[in-house]
């Protein structure tokens, strides 16, 4: 049936049934509305993210809001050095050739070649695992200097260190090596920590997909269906992904 | 693009419109603007301080870095613009969730800012 034209497929009533009023498969549509609702829950951190530090004020146990630039400045060996941007950067740059890669594995797909679609799949693998390799260091280094979940080394007051010791929070970093931070509200490693880790869950599971997805290419699963939607399906995905990453590295690392 | 006069000929389910490859120029195209931005961003993170413009400058090379990987990426270009309403329409309500948020933090800072000179002004009584 499909050599009927596009003007006789728009003659069609749209809503009438007997075609896909958008014109696109049942998979591609659902999974279009999750990511619209992923964006909501993505959204929804970041402003909470954005209402901390809009409404961060001095007080006598915490002062200003932190400066990226001052904590997030190392480099893998490259110890020593005031390098601020430089790794996130460098994680950017992974994710979008990733999504270049993958985008790649997409139109391979459209022409039926699978041994190009497999080896695209298989660079999108490798994009994902170096991103949270990276994500895994970044993480490691800012434990390493005393950010947790319920205390924040970077940007607490003598009087606020006095008191979460008192209530046995903070043990965990020493008042010494917090004085030379600048200064910030407990939220911040908090945010931190739950918003780049829900995202790196993301990218977790998109390189699970990519992984069955290129598996189900190799043992010829797509070839036998007669196309390669599912690679699009995937693609959508880790697309989305590379998406939520521009708004993550511009609002924790830019602003 | 096809159609079924007889409904009991569309399968819903399994139905998958036969795509076309459109090259790779646009995608290498699209590559490197997006690399070109976060270069421009790096740039301007060290060359101008911390300031409101700066800030506004980027949000919107982070909106349009998101207008390019959907469009381009994710092939939204080449959807029915139906379906492109019905995904990016919905999403002005995380404006208004912006708003929203950002005036509460906003009334906390006035909230607490008023408490502090209260408090100052009663120690130095």
């Amino acid at each position: 049936m499909s050599n009927h034209s596009e003007a006789a497929f728009e003659k069609q009533p749209m809503w009438a049934g007997g075609r896909s009023p958008f014109n696109i498969s049942y998979g591609k549509l659902m999974m279009w509305i999750f990511l619209l609702s992923d964006a909501f829950t993505f959204s929804s951190l970041l402003v909470q993210y954005g209402a901390q530090r809009f409404s961060n004020v001095q007080t006598a146990v915490t002062t200003k809001w932190p400066d990226p630039a001052s904590i997030f400045n190392h480099f893998p060996l490259m110890h020593g050095f005031h390098l601020p941007l430089l790794f996130v950067s460098v994680m950017t740059f992974i994710l979008i050739l990733s999504s270049v890669t993958m985008v790649l594995a997409v139109e391979a797909g459209h022409r039926n070649s699978k041994k190009e679609v497999q080896r695209y799949m298989f660079y999108t693998i490798i994009g994902g695992v170096a991103f949270l390799s990276c994500q895994a260091w970044e993480w490691v280094t800012f434990i390493h200097e005393g950010a947790r979940l319920d205390g924040n080394t970077f940007g607490i007051t003598k009087e606020g260190y006095d008191h979460l010791h008192s209530v046995g929070f903070g043990s965990h970093f020493e008042w010494d090596k917090a004085v030379d931070r600048t200064n910030g509200p407990v939220p911040f490693a908090a945010l931190f920590f739950i918003v780049t880790g829900f995202h790196g869950f993301h990218v977790f599971s998109g390189v699970v997909i990519n992984i069955v997805v290129y598996i189900m290419t190799a043992r010829g699963v797509f070839e036998r269906r007669g196309h390669y939607e599912m690679i699009e399906k995937a693609g959508l995905y880790w697309h989305f992904v590379d998406l939520v990453w521009v708004f993550v590295f511009t609002f924790f690392y830019l602003i | 693009m096809e159609f079924h006069s007889t409904p009991g000929e569309y399968d819903a389910i399994n139905y998958v419109p036969h795509t076309e490859s459109h090259g790779t120029k646009e995608l290498w195209k699209t590559f490197w603007l997006l690399l070109g931005i976060t270069i421009l961003d790096f740039v301007i993170y060290f060359v101008m301080g911390p300031s409101g413009i700066r800030n506004t400058i980027f949000i919107l090379f982070g909106l349009v870095k998101a207008y390019y990987i959907v469009g381009a990426f994710m092939h939204m270009k080449n959807e029915k613009v139906n379906l492109a309403m019905m995904i990016i329409v919905p999403t002005v309500f995380i404006l208004g969730l912006i708003w929203v948020m950002l005036y509460e933090g906003g009334a906390i800072t006035d909230l607490h800012t008023h408490d502090t000179n209260k408090a100052k002004t009663e120690v130095h009584k």
